[in-house]
């Protein structure tokens, strides 16, 4: 290595280190008392090392107030829309790219043609849907929505479209069925795409926020996302800034855990989500 | 292909079977939803009456659109924004001078032409004498949002570009680095206000503390009509760099390391380079990077929602006027439907979203497309 990349990495160590400041407070901020807090943030180092230190705000979080209840609807609503995704995507990618039957190019374009219509351009109208159902607050209302979006469909043809038509046939020539062979052969080759679309979904679910905003208007119900939105703006008076940032880390940790663990898939899967939905 | 064993389903059969639950969901919860949102936009329709009163909406055909786009004695005039529809004549002169001087392809050209069109016309309307909008929120919102795209898109293209190229190379750490540049991006936008809602306070602020250490002022930043949507610009640069970066990694990959030694021969490296060997071989990644980030920032709403509230003014009720510099399209159509209960305008604003996002959904198409 020439001394040139030795200057690059200095060269961009300043922005990265500029880059991860928000996030560094964020998690100092958390560790410090409140008292301290209301009169200074910036007790040590500009308040980026947590001293005084404290963990009582994560205490707190966990003996009163609704953070661990709003974790768990976001880990159901999360899992269940990403089980959710996962099986119609599947399923529908499969038969769009591997089968024949009649019209099918225009079932494809009618199914792929979705990915135009933004979320907020049919917020509305499902919302007084789902009101006319009776169906807001709770699970499934949060859940369903995602499910019509085609971006799982369009990513799992693609895939199954790469997968050499041989494999199918020697099944075939076996007098396999169709549906077999699918969950068979199709699917554990389908491993690595399948992965991908459930960390888009996964991230998607956690951090939506426009739906539940609409959807879930009882606190009960609320994702963690929304109720974070719902104590930041009044953080002062109630619960204390450093309450309100642990809050902002136990919102953020499943996501960043999920980012550094599959950081390939997560990447993937954001590049996917960001460029088709 | 023979058929399967005795009893199994043609392929026919199978591919309605795996297609249903899909196809179903999809007619359910997007199809019929997105009709009915054009549906309830020609109604005049109340969300608290129409709760209890199924038959309390009216159809009032595209009244609704009238009230929010249009207004009384609505005039046109070339000079009724002359910088912005000076700029449009140029680049319509542009548009048919350079593809004859063989400087612009024909399809870049007839985008530019459509463009800057779109821009003298549009922009040529304007109230009258004792004329007025109906809707005097509604333009300035479109206004304010396309301002937020007009500084986010470049903003996030560029450093994602600069960023991208220096960090093109395979060690273990430019993937560290790489890595704490995406990691803000997987943060909920909640996650993200709270954090710059602190970072910005005046009193408690991270960037209040450390100017005061040089003496400075603390800038109100988001209560101060100048810094309100800098701030939000601010936050979401910083959120949203990643997946920019990404794809522009991505993009460089493909440029084949024997241009760079070829160009590295002809004495043009680092800067140099960079402008000559990588922008042009780029170009079509570029485009994509930018298309689809107009499409997602301008859907942006809880940067607004959560850390200005479409203000500085715009706190407690919504008067409207001047001052709400950060009011944005999404949000607007979020308070016209769920706080005003206005359903049918706030639909028609939604289909008016729809068209916007819709054309760009089609040039990413067909950038995507294009082969070079």
């Amino acid at each position: 290595m020439n001394r040139g990349y030795y200057w690059l990495i200095v060269g961009l160590s300043i922005p990265a280190f500029l880059w991860l400041v928000p996030t560094i407070w964020m998690v100092s901020l958390s560790f410090q008392p409140n008292e301290v807090l209301a009169r200074t943030t910036s007790t040590t180092a500009f308040g980026l090392i947590p001293l005084p230190f404290t963990a009582e705000n994560y205490a707190a979080l966990f003996a009163f107030g609704q953070t661990p209840w709003w974790f768990l609807n976001s880990v159901i609503v999360s899992l269940g829309m990403t089980l959710g995704v996962l099986a119609v995507s599947t399923t529908a990618g499969y038969a769009l790219a591997r089968l024949e039957f009649p019209f099918k190019t225009a079932v494809t374009i009618i199914c792929l043609i979705g990915l135009m219509v933004p979320e907020q351009a049919v917020f509305i109208p499902l919302y007084t849907m789902f009101a006319d159902f009776g169906w807001h607050n709770s699970y499934h209302a949060l859940i369903l929505p995602r499910m019509a979006v085609p971006i799982g469909v369009f990513l799992m043809m693609q895939f199954f479209r790469g997968i050499p038509k041989d494999i199918e046939e020697a099944a075939r020539l076996d007098g396999v069925g169709w549906l077999r062979i699918f969950w068979y052969v199709m699917l554990p080759l389908a491993r690595p795409a399948m992965m991908t679309l459930a960390i888009l979904t996964f991230l998607y679910a956690w951090n939506d926020y426009l739906w539940p905003l609409v959807s879930a208007q009882q606190r009960e119900y609320f994702t963690i996302t929304l109720g974070l939105a719902s104590i930041q703006s009044n953080f002062a008076q109630s619960e204390g800034l450093g309450r309100v940032m642990a809050s902002g880390v136990i919102a953020s940790l499943p996501v960043v855990i999920l980012f550094l663990i599959f950081q390939r898939y997560v990447v993937k899967a954001m590049t996917v989500g960001g460029s088709k939905g | 292909m023979r058929e399967g064993r005795k009893g199994a389903l043609s392929q026919t059969q199978a591919a309605l079977v795996l297609l249903a639950p899909f196809l179903v969901t999809y007619a359910l919860f997007l199809v019929y939803p997105f009709f009915r949102g054009v549906w309830i936009s020609l109604h005049d329709w109340n969300l608290l009456a129409v709760a209890f009163n199924p038959d309390a909406k009216e159809f009032i055909g595209f009244r609704n659109y009238e009230r929010v786009m249009w207004g009384r004695n609505i005039e046109w005039g070339l000079f009724a924004a002359p910088f912005w529809q000076g700029l449009g004549l140029i680049g319509l002169a542009l548009s048919f001078a350079l593809p004859m001087a063989g400087r612009l392809r024909r399809f870049n050209a007839l985008a530019l032409g459509i463009a800057s069109l779109l821009l003298v016309i549009l922009l040529g309307f304007h109230p009258g004498e004792e004329g007025r909008w109906y809707d005097r929120r509604f333009w300035p919102t479109v206004g304010n949002t396309i301002l937020f795209v007009g500084w986010t898109v470049p903003g996030v293209t560029i450093s994602a570009l600069v960023l991208a190229a220096a960090m093109n190379r395979e060690t273990r750490t430019m993937d560290v680095l790489r890595t704490l540049f995406f990691l803000s991006q997987v943060l909920s936008v909640t996650v993200v206000t709270l954090i710059w809602q602190i970072m910005f306070s005046p009193r408690q602020g991270l960037i209040a503390n450390i100017t005061e250490v040089f003496g400075g002022t603390p800038i109100n930043w988001l209560t101060d009509d100048q810094f309100a949507m800098a701030a939000i610009v601010i936050a979401t640069i910083w959120w949203s760099l990643g997946i920019a970066m990404i794809l522009f990694l991505a993009g460089l990959q493909d440029i084949s390391k024997d241009i760079y030694e070829a160009a590295a021969l002809d004495n043009a490296r680092g800067a140099k380079a960079f402008w000559y060997v990588t922008l042009p071989n780029l170009k079509r990644t570029i485009t994509l990077v930018v298309v689809l980030q107009i499409i997602l920032h301008f859907q942006v709403f809880g940067q607004s929602h959560l850390m200005t509230q479409g203000g500085p003014n715009d706190t407690t009720q919504a008067q409207g006027g001047p001052n709400d510099t950060t009011q944005v399209l999404v949000r607007y159509i979020y308070q016209t439907g769920f706080r005003d209960s206005e359903l049918g305008r706030a639909s028609a604003m939604a289909v008016f979203l729809f068209v916007i996002m819709g054309t760009f959904s089609v040039i990413q198409f067909v950038v995507g497309r294009e082969k070079t």
